[in-house]
């Protein structure tokens, strides 16, 4: 008997969600796993387990209760009164002698069904409200609106309070009056919720077919509304109970013998605070457990249905602020060989990098080496996910951990291995000696701060200036970037001003304390292709007036070879070829930098070849085996395939990691493309 | 810029207009859903009096139709007059007057609890998810949403004023007589009220914080080398208060419902007590007349919030 039960109950529970809205069958196939995947993680939470045998435990007492308690509650038995725990009282007696236990049990069925009875009496008001509103629209949904807003404006206990001052205290008045306190809230869900599946092409299609109104809300509308809802119900079950049971301790809850939790409370409040306080607990405690497990399931729904993952708890602690290192002390040894070469400003050397993800590590930069050198534009380049924007966001240990850490190589600025700088070390190089510039201006800039107070503050932060002084400088700063009008922009937020400007404010915090290495992380590809090329050129500009290295990750390799000296390419979290900008066009080392050429739009128009690039990189974690670019390769061998490349030196300022660039002959460009000149270097906003 | 934010405030007290009509209707039809003739279950049910009765129904007009006993209600409620109270016979709104300071003094120390209490601890818990003090804050937080106000209340009333006789069990000190005694009054009943909210604004802080960190923003402030203190306190802060001060307004509608069960077990004589004592002697003008009160105080608490939140964000300022 009881086994039957259970296999319907296990297979009746994903066959619910499966017929949530499906286009296809496959599609519909695929949501099941994906939801039955987060419904196994949701029922295999240890919290969620607990609480749901709580509940089973309160529900299934309060139904059977006649059965189950093991004496009548409201037995007196005054020669046992305030008797502690015992064998025949378990949870001992109260001021009149009866069985507390009993009296818990006998008070679940009717808390429990003015709680039940109010959440499901709100759904209804609820449903019935928000529907009319979000179909009707108009005034109809003006007035109901107001109306809600109305209800919200209540404090909840005062609204419930009123009710029940003239409607009386019976359990159907109190869950009336309660039902009237949430039904607002959700009918501005269902309303909103209504709206939006309103305009999905799936009611207006079957409005055209010609079904009514009331058909498409029943099928559609209804089981969207109602899942949505799942996660509020929960929340407000809980709610329920703690209100009621507040009612019911003010003395207005169900007159006795309908005395539910918080009645018990009050009594014992009442009769035995001075003498007996132990018997404050069990009904305090019981409501508390009762709230906390709907609370659970709550939550636990809510990370569920937005797919937060659940971290594990890390070995070693985060820091805010610094990305993690924990290299073993062996590869740092063996990854930093004497070198006889004049050192570089910044010399990347075997940098690996990993994510915690839930199926483990995943390793997204591998073996990732380059330099720059002093005053030197070096352009970081690749398609997107090969690692460039992780690996330079790594140099000022910007990554956040979790979930990335650093396990290996070594990042030298002029001569310090940063990743053994501490917080305060790293601290004191950001903005000062390496600064940084973003992807999109108006995320990286801080929208409740003025630009004035982030110039400042960048200036602050490193010298020792009176904020007079620092604001002074601001003004030259944005100057010095074209940006008309800087005194006045100072008091500006990012918000109000255009994308190119941001992207100016964002350049002139960055070279605020003058640094010797900027790296600008696709800093112009949010922008629009004018702007681009302005911003582009200010960069230039400012290299020419002093003395700055710069590191420009991007993936336009026609953006690049207008104004970079050196280029590095990366392809899956590797390094593949670095070499002069000139010598990288004209003739190529590795297939992929060659692909990426052919593939370049400028490039393809001018020189007619077809693109070679099919496919796409390799996700992390699923790099393939042997050279990591076999599978594209119109060139692999065997060899290929059979154990990962080196990145070796082929000549004296070109790296390449291939094992047949010394027989391949790649075409290249020949000229450097698309240097253009007509751009007006004093950008108008 | 100041313009931005009066024009703000103007925009909410003209949204606010036809939620007050509702709301002043919705209290006013209370009378309606009195079971039976209102007059006779005003005066006390059967056991009332003809003359009880009949001083009821001439008192509350009850024999105009409900639309006009509206309009004179609502007029009067306009020029500070909420009636009179059946049972008592005194002006509900001087006794309104009187209590309310009670009742606002409550709430102010509550929040200001609230605030102690559920800003450092989410910002500890919002900079280190995952520590140890986080697992300390999560579970202070979750419990704190659980626990039923009236309970640790009265779990604290016998540990502290029963058992160690720190505080009066109940009572209350006029503010204006004692600020001291008003106190050390006020004290344990704010505690219960406030510990509680401070508890959701915690939780709330955390998760809004987390948020914030993750942004790029965040990250521009790290990569120009910012300290600690103004990364998080300054950036992160800032940022992620703005939802919270959202919460927060809808909190101090939990306060005021609280503030009427923890006015009752300390016997502090607020709108709480009267609102209780109306419903107990169903002295419905004095029913109407607390939660109208109780209603506007609200509204003017989340009036203020939206108003902060101008202030925080300067989109809303200046749009």
């Amino acid at each position: 008997m009881s086994t039957e039960t259970e296999s319907t109950v296990t297979e009746s529970a994903p066959d619910t969600v499966a017929t949530a809205p499906a286009a296809s069958d496959r599609q519909s196939l695929r949501q099941w796993w994906a939801e039955h995947r987060r419904l196994r993680r949701f029922f295999l939470k240890a919290g969620v387990l607990l609480a749901l045998a709580w509940l089973l435990l309160v529900i299934v007492s309060a139904i059977f209760a006649p059965l189950i308690a093991p004496h009548d509650p409201n037995a007196q038995d005054l020669s046992h009164v305030n008797s502690g725990i015992s064998a025949s009282h378990w949870l001992g007696t109260d001021d009149l002698g009866r069985d507390v236990l009993s009296r818990l049990i006998w008070g679940g069925r009717i808390s429990m069904q003015v709680t039940f009875e109010t959440v499901g009496l709100a759904l209804v008001f609820a449903l019935v409200i928000g529907l009319i509103a979000g179909f009707r629209g108009g005034r109809v949904d003006y007035l109901l609106m107001r109306g809600a807003d109305a209800g919200l404006a209540f404090p909840p206990l005062v609204l419930a309070l009123a009710v029940v001052a003239v409607l009386g205290s019976g359990v159907n008045d109190i869950a009336l009056a309660f039902a009237l306190v949430f039904a607002p809230g959700f009918a501005r869900f269902v309303r909103g919720q209504t709206l939006a599946i309103k305009e999905e092409s799936f009611v207006e299609a079957s409005t055209s077919i010609g079904s009514s109104p009331t058909i498409i809300v029943i099928k559609r509308i209804l089981p969207n509304v109602l899942t949505g809802l799942t996660v509020g119900i929960a929340i407000a079950l809980g709610a329920a109970l703690l209100a009621e049971s507040g009612l019911s301790f003010l003395g207005l809850g169900p007159p006795p013998p309908e005395a539910g939790w918080g009645s018990m409370l009050e009594e014992a409040y009442n009769t035995s605070l001075f003498t007996h306080p132990w018997s404050l607990v069990p009904a305090g405690l019981v409501i508390a457990l009762t709230v906390l497990a709907f609370n659970t399931l709550g939550d636990a729904g809510r990370d569920t249905v937005s797919g937060t993952p659940v971290r594990k708890r890390g070995s070693g602690r985060p820091q805010r602020g610094l990305t993690t290192v924990s290299r073993p002390a062996a590869a740092v040894a063996a990854a930093d060989p004497p070198r006889t070469e004049p050192s570089a400003l910044l010399e990347v050397r075997h940098l690996t990098i990993e994510f915690q993800t839930e199926a483990g590590p995943v390793c997204v930069v591998d073996d990732a080496t380059f330099d720059v050198r002093a005053s030197r534009i070096v352009g970081l380049v690749g398609e997107s996910g090969c690692g460039k924007t992780v690996s330079s966001l790594a140099i000022l240990r910007l990554l956040a951990t979790p979930p990335a850490r650093i396990v290996g190589g070594s990042i030298l600025f002029d001569g310090q291995d940063l990743l053994d700088a501490d917080f305060d070390d790293m601290q004191n190089i950001r903005g000062r000696d390496i600064a940084m510039i973003f992807q999109d201006p108006l995320a990286s800039l801080d929208p409740s701060f003025t630009i004035g107070f982030q110039l400042v503050e960048a200036i602050r932060l490193h010298e020792k200036v009176s904020k007079a002084a620092a604001q002074a400088r601001a003004v030259d700063l944005l100057k010095s970037v074209h940006i008309p009008d800087a005194a006045r922009r100072l008091t500006a937020y990012p918000h109000q001003l255009s994308g190119g400007m941001r992207q100016r404010v964002m350049i002139a915090m960055a070279l605020s304390c003058s640094p010797r290495l900027l790296i600008a992380d696709e800093p112009t590809t949010a922008l629009d292709v004018t702007v681009q090329a302005q911003i582009v050129e200010l960069l230039h500009e400012l290299r020419e007036r002093q003395e700055l290295a710069v590191l420009f990750v991007t993936h336009d390799l026609a953006l690049i070879s207008e104004f970079s000296d050196e280029i590095a390419v990366m392809y899956a979290g590797e390094v593949v070829e670095h070499a002069p900008t000139d010598d990288l066009f004209a003739r190529p080392r590795h297939p992929y930098t060659a692909a990426l050429l052919a593939a370049t739009p400028g490039v393809r128009e001018a020189t007619g070849r077809p693109s070679l690039l099919a496919g796409h990189v390799p996700q992390a974690g699923h790099f393939p085996e042997g050279c990591r670019f076999h599978p594209r390769c119109g060139f692999a061998e065997d060899a290929c395939r059979e154990q990962p490349v080196a990145l070796e030196q082929v000549s004296e300022d070109r790296q390449c990691r291939c094992l047949r660039q010394a027989e391949l002959d790649l075409p290249g460009v020949g000229v450097v493309i698309g240097k253009s000149s007509e751009v007006d270097p004093v950008g108008a906003p | 810029m100041g313009g931005g934010v009066g024009r703000l405030i103007l925009r909410r007290l003209l949204s606010l207009v036809p939620v007050l009509l509702i709301v002043s209707f919705a209290i006013f039809f209370l009378l309606a859903l009195v079971p039976g003739d209102p007059a006779v279950t005003l005066a006390g049910g059967v056991s009332a009096t003809p003359a009880q009765i009949a001083h009821v129904r001439a008192q509350l007009h009850l024999n105009d139709p409900l639309i006009v006993q509206y309009g004179r209600w609502l007029g009067n409620a306009l020029h500070g007059n909420l009636g009179t109270s059946i049972s008592t016979g005194q002006s509900v709104s001087q006794q309104i007057e009187a209590r309310f300071p009670v009742t606002f003094g409550l709430v102010v120390v509550s929040a200001i609890v609230a605030l102690i209490v559920g800003i450092p601890v989410g910002l500890i818990s919002g900079i280190r998810p995952q520590g140890a003090i986080d697992g300390g804050a999560r579970t202070f937080s979750t419990l704190g949403l659980a626990i039923p106000s009236f309970w640790l209340a009265v779990i604290l009333v016998s540990v502290f004023a029963v058992h160690w006789k720190l505080f009066p069990p109940t009572g209350y000190t006029a503010i204006t007589s004692s600020f001291t005694g008003w106190l050390h009054d006020i004290i344990l009943p704010a505690i219960v009220l406030g510990v509680l909210v401070g508890a959701s604004l915690a939780r709330q802080l955390r998760a809004s914080l987390i948020d914030t960190l993750d942004t790029p923003y965040i990250r521009t402030a790290w990569a120009k080398g910012g300290t600690r203190r103004s990364v998080l306190l300054h950036h992160g802060l800032k940022n992620a208060a703005m939802p919270v001060v959202t919460v927060f307004g809808i909190q101090i509608g939990y306060l005021l419902g609280g503030a009427v069960i923890i006015e009752q077990i300390f016997s502090i004589p607020g709108l709480g007590t009267y609102m209780l004592s109306g419903i107990t002697d169903h002295d419905l003008p004095v029913v109407q007349g607390v939660a109208l009160v109780f209603v506007l105080f609200s509204m003017a608490m989340s009036l203020l919030v939206d108003i902060s939140y101008g202030f925080l964000n300067p989109k809303v300022r200046v749009a």
